[in-house]
């Protein structure tokens, strides 16, 4: 079986050259392991900020006395803007009740205060794809030239933040797997090129005797996924354990961290992951190589 | 009268290295299942005569034509498939010391593709050829000069070529085991295969009745029955 040969091969050489491979390995396991890391950032910003908009919403204060009628029409005026989601009519005295409640261990704060200062308002929600703090921007805009209307609130600071941050994490993110992914394939590359040249003897016997390219080559191919799968492997399994034995513990202690989720589903992919690269490095090196 | 088709042919071959012609312009033929020895002074071309057979090296001018493929024509991805037709022994022995001697001759039949077990019978077999079989488990440095010239014999007809080629077979061999190797050569050759022993020991091919192709600096001076 020829096949089989190729793998003895390989293992042979794994075995025999264990340092190097060891230590390509750890490299690789390196590199997969920080674009795992900032994989786990992204996707949790992207997620958080996916479904802000639903807790997100804008404030919009009522002119005060204005008939069940007016109060009804502003509500539609305001309910047919396209990025809005649901309007809910806030009274006055309801929110006086709220606040009081939220403000139960510091009572001293509404002493004197015999009138509810509170105007009614409306809780707007925003539909998830009207997220960009401009188009926010605009509804309030709109909103607050409605008639009856005095005033609309809104976190535009908090917005653009959020809106720089997530395109500062993603670009980040991207060129950073991008350079360990190309460091990781010469990483594999060299690797091989090494292999291939402490063998070069051993391979000339095997030209000699009538071997193909192929059967020259494939233990190298072999060589370079097996490398490349048990760097994969080696920092899935970091992943979960820093998962396990960190994030679950501060689960516990930081509140924060109860949102937080854990995409185990694409960590399953690095020991793929590992070994297309690791194919790939051994590929560029075997078609530099003149055998 | 029409002739076969020669197994080896060179056609006004003449193969340059660096600083110095190594072969002048060589025209012959050795016949299927011809066995014949190639001689001349240390220097004189046998080993270059024998690589360009094997391909190791390619003419720079005239063509060779081996088992029915010309050098003129081959494509480099031919090689391996032309090399499967030729066992050679080769003069540095090209035993590979991290393997034991069963892995160095079964190499042979692994790069083309042959299952575990008929590896396994053919290397015995082979091995039994050359008084070797318990040496199966040994390693290349373990062995004499003469077993490890004998080993690489073995692993040259393993694969049963058409063609067996042997640089300087005898060079390490005291006379008995020299002709010792000569007989194994022999059957090997009354089996049909084509032989051409490149050497420059008169005993093995004096009064052999074998053609004798013989060099001097790079150029064919005799081609006679000895
Ligand atoms: N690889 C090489 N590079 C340069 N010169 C070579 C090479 N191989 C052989 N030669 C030269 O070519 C000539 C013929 O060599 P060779 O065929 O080995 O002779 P022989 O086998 O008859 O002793 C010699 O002069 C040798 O020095
Ligand atoms: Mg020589």
């Amino acid at each position: 079986m020829p096949t089989s040969y190729a793998f003895r091969l390989a293992m042979q050489s794994l075995k025999k050259d264990k340092w190097i491979n060891l230590l390509s390995m750890l490299t690789i396991f390196a590199g997969l392991f920080i674009i795992s890391i900032s994989f786990f950032v992204f996707y949790n910003i992207e997620i958080a900020t996916r479904n802000l908009p639903e807790k997100f919403s804008l404030v919009v204060y009522l002119d005060n006395n204005l008939g069940q009628e007016k109060i009804e029409q502003v509500i539609s005026a305001v309910r047919a803007k396209r990025a809005v989601s649901s309007v809910k009519f806030i009274a006055r005295e309801e929110a006086f009740r709220e606040l009081k409640s939220t403000l139960k261990n510091s009572q001293y704060v509404l002493e004197g205060l015999e009138d509810n200062p509170l105007p009614d308002s409306l809780e707007v929600k925003l539909k998830r794809d009207a997220m960009g703090s401009e188009s926010v921007k605009q509804l309030a805009e709109e909103t607050k030239r409605i008639k009856g209307v005095s005033e609309v609130d809104y976190g535009e600071k908090f917005l653009d933040i959020l809106q720089n941050i997530k395109a500062g994490v993603k670009i980040t993110g991207l060129v950073l797997a991008l350079i360990l992914c190309t460091g990781i394939v010469f990483v594999c590359y060299s690797t091989v090129k090494i292999l291939f040249y402490r063998r070069t003897d051993e391979i000339e016997t095997f030209k000699l005797l009538g071997a193909t390219k192929g059967f020259i080559r494939a233990p190298f191919i072999i060589e370079g996924a097996a490398i490349g799968t048990t760097a994969g492997f080696t920092s899935l399994a970091a992943v979960f354990v820093l998962h396990h034995f960190l994030f679950l513990k501060l689960i516990n202690s930081v509140p924060l961290f109860k949102t937080v989720l854990f995409p185990s589903h694409v960590f399953l992919l690095l020991p793929l992951i590992g070994m297309f690269l690791g194919i790939f490095g051994a590929a560029i090196a075997l078609g530099r190589l003149k055998y | 009268m029409e002739q076969p088709d020669p197994m080896i042919h060179f056609e006004n071959v003449t193969k340059e290295y660096e600083l110095q012609t190594a072969l002048r312009d060589v025209t012959c033929s050795i016949e299927k299942g011809e066995m014949v020895f190639l001689t001349g002074p240390s220097g004189s071309g046998k080993t270059t005569m024998l690589k360009l057979i094997y391909l190791a090296e390619l003419p720079d001018q005239g063509d060779i034509t081996i088992a029915g493929w010309n050098t003129g024509t081959l494509k480099e991805s031919s090689i391996p498939f032309v090399r499967r037709n030729i066992g050679v022994v080769f003069q540095d022995f090209r035993l590979l010391d991290n393997r034991n001697i069963y892995e160095n001759i079964s190499l042979a039949l692994r790069i083309r593709g042959i299952g575990e077990r008929e590896i396994k019978a053919r290397v015995y077999e082979a091995l039994k050829t050359v008084n070797l079989r318990h040496k199966a488990d040994s390693y290349p440095r373990r062995l004499s000069g003469g077993e490890q010239q004998r080993i690489v014999i073995a692993r040259a007809i393993v694969a049963e070529p058409t063609v067996l080629l042997a640089d300087e077979p005898t060079g390490n061999l005291d006379p008995e085991t020299a002709e010792d190797v000569l007989k194994t050569f022999k059957d090997i050759h009354a089996k049909g295969t084509t032989i051409l022993i490149a050497t420059h020991n008169r005993e093995l091919y004096m009064n052999s009745g074998k053609r004798v192709l013989r060099l001097e600096a790079g150029s064919l001076v005799s081609r006679e029955v000895c």
